[in-house]
């Protein structure tokens, strides 16, 4: 006889995957494990099988099952917030069916401090929480004792954690449970990745069982192809003239999910779906991370419950929320990304056996490219990895608090533990000794301040005695960090969400702009909220956030020379490369299409001088590193300004004196020596690391957001991180925590590792030099946003106009 | 270097240490120091040096010798918090007034004063809540208007940025000059600042390394920046 869980299965016409009975029984035989597929199906119960079948294989007499719930057995971690309601039920649908005395529940941010209290007397049977909430149980001393009982940990959505601080600072928190519980069973669940063993091996160590979730998913791409592409394309266009198409697409299907790519292009989607189809209002709506939770709630209800058209969206829904109601996908704007579009692409036909449909907005002719090579990389399966970090010390500080106050570790054990994880497994005893350090006498400029303690020192004893440092750094626990956003409320009252401080502090009273969907009055700020009311005249502005714009995968880059590279040969293969054939044309007459082994740079006259572009498709940060280093390296031959334009293609030096450089001229230019040491020259790379020490800052406890409710006592310790590292690089030069805001603006903001494989390949390709006469397709949208920063916008857009015209006719000419 | 500026029928030097001098009154104006915050951080388990007070006491001592001021006006917020008023803080205080005790100290009381307490009283301060006058200017903490005269206040910690782009902005505290209102730049190193909207006609003084330098403040253009914001199509 089948056991009750696969009864279940059957119960609902379901059939177990291969997948997911390999899963329990390894569960069963004690092992553990990263389950991976592109999309969510059928994950969840390949986990959660495991337990359950355990628990009903110890526990086989239904008559002797207690009314109580059993004690904690498994702890569930999930990276959003958002995704714990529908995991935990999802997780309590068989047991309620199989009435096994279990019971789930959430422990977030959200969860009231009345139930977390109730919790901590008696867990459920399992808890579904973030790595924060993890971390802050950790500060407890009573929680090794109540976690006596626990299993197993599964970590849901491992590659949104891994590469990110929360992903290092889940590593550590299974460290301690791992020391506590040596037979410990670690799952993780994860989304197709170009580095999957380095995933299980980060999360679970050297044994860990890779499971493909094999199931075959229909999936269909197309595209919406405009009935004239724009010969000369440039990015300033975010794809609305293919919205009466998009609209049609929208009326074909119940629900749809409309991604674009970043929080500001969903706003100007919205409004313009909007005011297309002032019928749509109730039937439409907004979703993006700096929306209140409360808007987004009703907004994910109502997709649950198919009762809504189409949500505009970005990343936010990216993850693995199951709207099983959700027909279609459609995506405005390049993909950027192999494994995010596959992502976005599995939102849609969640049910087993359903296609899952992504229709194609291109903002411009080139990502018509983009999306035929996406197509070709999905079918290769060529994906993108996600780096783990190394050694970050603020999380460091941070988890060593957190384990001095929950009861307080010995100095050689906490190293071992420390040492275990993947991050910290080359932890030098310079850097560990200056951790100790920091958190006990608070580093080098202290020593003469020996009454300062965050955490007290008894020989090789470390604990945290004063329950005010207990508070706070309680407070502080967490790593998500995001730039200083403020929040945005109505002056009637009614909180809206979150908007960077940056984009507030460009505002005057009076200003309007687009927010949640709403066209907004700006009134005034104080403190950190922007008050506003609804506008009454026309609003022109959208908030732009500092996250917005993903560069293009390395992967991705690949796949478009690969497309080139067959065009330049006269394959147009698919029907996007067939719709952008007569731009590729153009590109191919006044100058050449690169090879995937060359590397085009392109010199050309215009009124308002002289533009290089150089076309090495490494992805927008990586050329920003490159364009400013070649600016900065021409300089030193002899003086002289440029102004530096890039986008994921290329970059483009525009200055008023020609420059004389052949190809070896050239290739010396992008030769990758030096490549830190003269990027540091150039870059006011202090100011930049000045700004990446905000997040450094509060991860390590310096610095506290400051909620509703902290009381004064938070207000006298507000400063600004920018003064910290002041304070630091003036008075405490050694802190090691400066070092790391240098290392992560070299590492992760000027993307250094792409920056030198571009400036190594540079060194390999043949570099392909054109004089053309006019802007080709490749350089238009370089020189549109150079021009962009030159003039007003009146005659930015003229110009833009006349010079199309004067291109196109220039191509119809030929 | 020292900028210049005739105001309220009064010739006042913008000093880059961060004080108003009134040579005419011999008078020192200065704000917002907030001394004993970096002990109130540490003793939060944030630390903080205290070096950054003793270099303000420093640089305090040192313009009060080049002026040779009689007077010294407060605007405010001289001690942070409560907690702040450690034993070493006090001290260190309290030895910088035995040196200075020749002069003349007026604090008007400040937000944070109110919380943290006045001087000890054996240092001699004349505390003022409210507005302090001394014609033609009257001081006060908080920024408002006053008809009785040229207001001059402090609490904002008013502070300029130059250029926005990334890794390239230029910016720092700074003297903000209205009208009938002035606004002193914290004197105090371990401080924030908060970011001016100047209105046409106001002068903004930017303090530098070594030098106040006056910035054309020319109405802002409505042309969208890249990265701020974006016409909608």
């Amino acid at each position: 006889m089948k056991n009750p869980w696969e009864q279940w299965f059957r119960q609902r016409k379901w059939k177990p995957f291969p997948f997911q009975k390999a899963t329990w029984a390894a569960h069963l035989a004690g092992e553990s494990g990263l389950i991976h597929a592109p999309t969510g199906l059928g994950k969840t119960y390949a986990v959660w099988g495991g337990p359950v079948l355990e628990w009903l294989a110890e526990n086989p007499a239904r008559g002797d099952w207690s009314k109580t719930p059993e004690p904690l057995r498994v702890l569930w971690l999930t990276p959003l917030r958002a995704l714990a309601n529908d995991t935990a039920e999802s997780l309590r649908a068989p047991l309620a069916d199989l009435q096994m005395p279990w019971s789930v529940e959430l422990r977030t941010g959200d969860t009231s401090s009345s139930v977390r209290q109730r919790q901590r007397v008696r867990f459920p049977t399992a808890l579904i929480t973030t790595p924060e909430s993890l971390s802050l149980l950790l500060t407890h001393a009573d929680t090794r004792e109540k976690f006596a009982t626990l299993r197993c940990v599964i970590v849901d959505e491992w590659h949104e954690l891994l590469g990110s601080k929360r992903g290092v600072q889940t590593e550590l928190c299974l460290a301690r449970l791992r020391r506590w519980l040596p037979a410990l069973r670690v799952w993780g669940l994860s989304a197709t990745l170009g580095n999957l063993a380095q995933a299980a091996e980060v999360l679970i160590g050297g044994n860990a069982r890779l499971i493909p979730a094999d199931v075959k998913k229909r999936f269909m791409l197309k595209t919406l192809l405009p009935r004239n592409v724009g010969r000369f394309p440039w990015a300033g266009h975010v794809g609305l003239n293919l919205l009466p198409a998009v609209i049609r697409q929208i009326e074909k299907r119940k629900t749809t999910l409309l991604f674009t790519n970043t929080r500001s292009q969903t706003e100007i989607w919205f409004q313009a779906l909007l005011t297309a189809r002032p019928d749509w209002a109730d039937d439409i709506a907004l979703h993006h991370g700096s929306i209140g939770r409360e808007v987004r709630e009703v907004v994910e209800h109502r997709l649950r419950a198919g009762t809504i058209r189409c949500v505009v969206c970005t990343a936010s829904l990216d993850l693995g929320v199951d709207f099983s109601p959700v027909e279609q996908v459609i995506q405005v704007g390049g993909p950027k990304g192999i494994a995010r579009m596959l992502q976005r692409a599995g939102r849609s036909g969640h049910q087993p056996g359903a296609v899952s449909r992504i229709v194609c907005v291109p903002a411009h002719a080139l990502e018509m490219v983009e999306f035929s090579a996406v197509r070709d990389a999905i079918d290769l399966g060529d994906m993108e990895a996600r780096e783990p970090l190394v050694n970050p010390l603020d999380v460091l500080v941070q988890h060593l608090v957190t384990l001095a106050l929950g009861g307080g570790f010995l100095r050689a054990e906490a190293l071992e533990e420390i040492r275990s994880t993947h991050a910290y497994r080359s932890l030098s005893d310079g850097d560990w000794e200056w951790v100790l350090d920091f958190i006990t006498r608070g580093g080098e400029s202290l020593r003469a301040y020996p009454q300062f303690h965050r955490v007290q020192r008894e020989g090789d004893f470390f604990s945290v005695e004063q329950p005010l440092i207990a508070r706070f750094h309680r407070m502080s626990i967490g790593t998500i960090t995001s730039d200083a956003s403020m929040v945005v409320k109505l002056m009637k009252g009614g909180y809206l969400g979150t908007i960077e401080e940056g984009f507030i502090a460009s505002l005057r009273g009076g200003d309007g702009f687009s927010f949640a969907g709403r066209r907004l009055e700006f009134v005034r700020s104080r403190e950190m909220t922007a008050f506003v009311r609804p506008a009454k005249k026309a609003v022109r502005r959208v908030p732009q956030w500092l996250g917005g714009a993903m560069p293009l995968s390395t992967q991705l880059a690949r796949a478009v020379r690969r497309k080139l590279g067959e065009a330049k040969s006269g394959n147009f293969v698919s029907a996007e490369m067939r719709a952008v054939q007569p731009v590729l044309k153009i590109q191919a007459a006044w100058s050449v299409i690169p090879a995937p082994d060359e590397l085009l740079i392109e010199g050309t006259a215009t009124r308002e001088g002289l533009h290089y572009f150089v076309y090495p498709f490494a992805g927008r940060l990586a050329h920003e590193g490159l364009a400013t280093l070649t600016a900065h390296r021409l300089g030193r031959m002899s003086p002289r300004t440029f102004s530096l334009t890039m986008n994921d293609y290329g970059f483009a030096l525009s200055t008023p004196q020609p420059l004389a450089l052949d190809a070896a001229g050239w290739r010396a230019l992008l030769s990758p020596e030096r490549l830190v040491e003269d990027l540091l020259e150039c870059l006011n790379s202090t100011e930049l690391a000045r700004r990446k020490f905000r997040e450094i800052a509060r991860i390590a406890g310096l610095i506290f957001q400051g909620y509703p409710g902290a009381g004064k006592t938070t207000r006298q310790l507000q400063a600004s991180s920018g003064l910290f590292f002041d304070v630091f690089a003036k008075y405490d030069p050694s802190n090691r925590l400066l070092d790391q805001a240098r290392r992560e603006v070299i590492e992760q903001q000027l993307e250094v590792r792409r920056l030198r494989d571009a400036m190594e390949s540079a060194q390999r390709m043949t570099p392909v030099l054109r004089e053309t006469e006019r802007l080709t397709p490749l350089a238009f949208p370089l020189w549109a946003m150079w021009m962009q920063g030159q003039v007003s916008t009146e005659k930015w857009a003229d110009r833009i106009q006349r010079m199309t015209e004067q291109l196109d006719a220039a191509a119809n000419a030929k | 270097m020292n900028a210049a500026i005739r105001w309220g029928g009064e010739d006042l030097v913008l000093m880059p240490e961060r004080a108003l001098w009134w040579p005419r009154e011999r008078t020192l104006f200065i704000a917002d120091p907030h001394f004993g915050k970096a002990s109130t951080f540490r003793s939060a388990g944030i630390p903080v040096p205290e070096l950054a007070h003793t270099d303000d006491l420093a640089r305090l001592d040192d313009i009060l010798r080049r002026t040779d001021a009689q007077r010294l006006v407060v605007l405010g917020d001289f001690f942070h918090a409560k907690i702040g008023r450690t034993a070493a803080t006090l001290e260190a205080l309290e030895a910088w007034r035995v040196r200075q005790r020749e002069l003349e100290i007026t604090l008007v009381l400040g937000n944070h004063d109110r919380h943290a307490g006045p001087p000890p009283a054996e240092w001699d301060f004349a505390c003022v809540a409210g507005a302090h006058g001394l014609a033609p200017f009257v001081c006060v903490h908080e920024p408002r208007e006053c008809a009785e005269g040229f207001v001059l206040s402090g609490h904002i910690h008013p502070s300029y940025q130059l250029g926005e782009a990334i890794g390239r902005g230029l910016g720092g505290p700074c003297f903000h000059f209205g009208a009938r209102g002035a606004t002193l730049p914290a004197f105090g190193t371990f401080t924030g600042t908060h970011r001016m909207k100047p209105e046409p006609g106001d002068r903004i003084f930017i303090i530098g390394p070594d030098a106040v330098v006056e910035v054309s403040t020319v109405a802002r253009t409505r042309r969208p920046v890249r990265g701020r914001g974006r016409r909608l199509a």
